[in-house]
């Protein structure tokens, strides 16, 4: 793992919607290749942090680059770079298996000759090849991740944000989604994952932890769990997220 | 870049297709515009129920109530000697208006009886609903004085000694069907790119599958035309196809230049289009979109001359019709289809619409954002 060339760096980030703040000064870096686990409590500011991270919103305060573009005013050269998952599924579910991953390749621009093979590599690797003409929409949960996350990683991006993906699958497809996501780190993709299972946290190089729009924790499981004495990652959500929270 | 807007294109044109509903919407609603709604949106005030009230008991007065009926806009309900009974019909709502022939008629028409007095006659009209009121009882006056002028060759008393000779140009034969296929079209456009498309967006907000494309590097301008085409050329498929069922259908063709339709529907395509954008972008959710469409449905469609004149509405009315796009584009459309307006004639629609359409236009992309 190249852990010198940071792909994502962001110092002092701050969103304000009105008098409340969402993402209060955080700090943080992100290396080539790495897990990055993003907890935090419903509500703790990680969907807002990973928005802004991906160009879909903009900070009031604070500086940073993912991929090595400014996320203050550089969010559509970010947007090439990135592959991004969020936690509502959003493939086109009118559309066929085939037709998702060529209108994503499309608007990724690869050309048609790449768009072709990426349909047939990617179904074989998904083991979907028979559902190739399937409409998304009658796909079950499980598949449609997977899915999700081949297609937002069809342009090969250097980083991939994934807000919540395992959320109601099942833990079969739970596993095979994260050997997916170590494939994809072993090729040097960074992926930045948020996630509310925290045995999905153990298999991150690094956590962060937030609570209300901070960083309380971030370390890797083993350091964190030494520091707050816990015997699993649960246990240190729990102390550290389980606190009163600051009275807004 | 260009690749892009090939897949758009694919993506939009298929989920089109796709929907349960839109194809065979498209394909009906032309035949709706011609066949059906032109008859239902008729202003033509026929099928008056009239009670008559005969004291006269004359062979006269049957040959009037025989002219009344056969007149065809009159349906007989009731013949009665009792006055009370047909005000009481009235009163029910059952007729909507009484024409009664008191004793003398038949004198009258004689000539035994002084010129100088008042025919035996009486009409009353029922004006809950004022228009039909007001049109029925000029047909009645009208079915009276030519039967009177028949039987005494000569004027009625009180009446003046002018005859107008009237001749219609461009609906010969004042067809209101003639006169609301063109409006009936402008509505339908409307839905078709300004309502439509917006609950299209709208959708894809719900669903979360705008988010996707923004966190792609799509350009915000190929998504949006490309997500237009496909209801411009149903629009242009739907203004052509019911000119062309009138032409079949009831043998209008179009007086004026097709060339002219074209350039001012994609003007109000461009209009609506715009507005139904604006409509998507400060709407979180389908609800909501349908709430702000069903209000401004209302006013285009009720201020803007498509079914009463601009001309006899109050002077605020007027003013918000001047607003409204749709004023232009029906005004043109009926000055083309019916009288075979150029583009000579009717340039101020013209630049009212494109006027309209720069500032719609200029404020939904200023207001659409990939980031926020």
């Amino acid at each position: 793992m190249e852990a010198n060339e940071k792909t994502v760096v962001i110092r002092g980030l701050v969103k304000r919607f009105g008098n409340f703040t969402a993402v209060d000064h955080i700090s943080f870096e992100v290396s080539k290749g790495e897990i990055f686990g993003f907890l935090g409590a419903n509500g703790a500011g990680k969907t807002t942090a990973i928005r802004i991270l991906c160009g879909l919103s903009v900070p009031t305060s604070g500086e940073g680059t993912v991929a090595g573009f400014s996320i203050k005013n550089q969010q559509e050269s970010i947007k090439k770079h990135i592959g991004y998952m969020s936690q509502k599924f959003s493939l086109y579910s009118d559309l066929k298996v085939w037709e998702n991953i060529e209108l994503f390749g499309g608007i990724y621009g690869l050309s048609d000759k790449q768009i072709k093979e990426k349909i047939s590599s990617m179904l074989k690797a998904l083991s979907m090849e028979d559902a190739r003409d399937m409409f998304v929409r009658d796909m079950p949960l499980g598949w449609k991740q997977k899915l999700a996350f081949s297609i937002a990683m069809v342009h090969d991006p250097q980083i991939v944000f994934l807000d919540e993906p395992t959320g109601g699958v099942d833990p079969v497809t739970r596993r095979n989604f994260w050997e997916m996501i170590y494939e994809a780190a072993s090729r040097g993709v960074t992926v930045f994952v948020t996630t509310h299972y925290m045995d999905e946290a153990e298999y991150c190089d690094r956590v962060s932890i937030m609570v209300d729009g901070r960083i309380e924790a971030l370390g890797s499981p083993s350091q964190l769990k030494m520091q707050y004495g816990a015997v699993n990652m649960d246990e240190v959500f729990t102390k550290i997220a389980g606190r009163p929270g600051k009275q807004q | 870049m260009i690749a892009m807007w090939k897949y758009l294109l694919k993506k939009e044109f298929k989920q089109y297709l796709r929907d349960p509903g839109m194809p065979r919407m498209t394909l009906m609603f032309p035949f709706l515009i011609i066949l059906v709604f032109p008859f239902a949106a008729n202003m033509e005030v026929r099928n008056i129920k009239l009670a008559m009230v005969d004291t006269d008991h004359s062979e006269q007065s049957g040959l009037l109530m025989e002219k009344c009926a056969s007149s065809g806009y009159f349906e007989i309900v009731d013949v009665t000697a009792s006055p009370e009974k047909a005000q009481e019909m009235m009163d029910r709502g059952k007729i909507d208006a009484i024409l009664t022939i008191n004793a003398g008629f038949a004198r009258m028409l004689e000539g035994s009886v002084p010129a100088e007095d008042a025919i035996p006659l009486g009409i009353k009209v029922n004006t809950v609903n004022g228009t039909r009121g007001s049109i029925g009882s000029q047909y009645l006056n009208a079915c009276i004085s030519s039967y009177i002028m028949s039987k005494k060759g000569g004027s009625i008393p009180g009446s003046a000694q002018i005859e107008v000779r009237e001749t219609y140009l461009f609906n010969r034969f004042q067809d209101y069907k003639l006169f609301m296929i063109p409006a009936l079209i402008v509505i339908a456009i409307t839905m078709m790119c300004g309502f439509l498309p917006a609950l299209n967006i709208v959708s894809e907000k719900e669903k979360g599958t705008i988010e996707q494309m923004n966190v792609t590097p799509v350009n915000k301008f190929a998504f949006i035309v490309c997500k237009m085409i496909p209801y411009v050329a149903v629009a242009f498929f739907m203004v052509f196809s019911c000119l062309l069922l009138a032409k079949i259908v009831f043998g209008y063709g179009c007086a004026g230049s097709l060339l002219d339709i074209s350039i001012f529907t994609l003007a109000h395509i461009i209009v609506m289009a715009s507005f139904g954008l604006l409509v998507s972008n400060y709407s979180e959710n389908a609800q909501q979109a349908m709430f702000i469409i069903w209000f401004f449905s209302m006013v285009f469609m009720l201020i803007s001359g498509i079914f009463t004149p601009v001309d006899s509405m109050p002077g605020w009315a007027k003013l918000v019709s001047y607003a409204n796009p749709l004023t232009y584009y029906a005004d043109a459309m009926r000055g083309i289809v019916l009288k075979g307006s150029s583009l000579a004639d009717t340039w101020v629609d013209l630049v009212c619409l494109l006027g309209i359409g720069g500032l719609t236009t200029t404020w939904a992309v200023l207001s659409y954002h990939k980031t926020n």
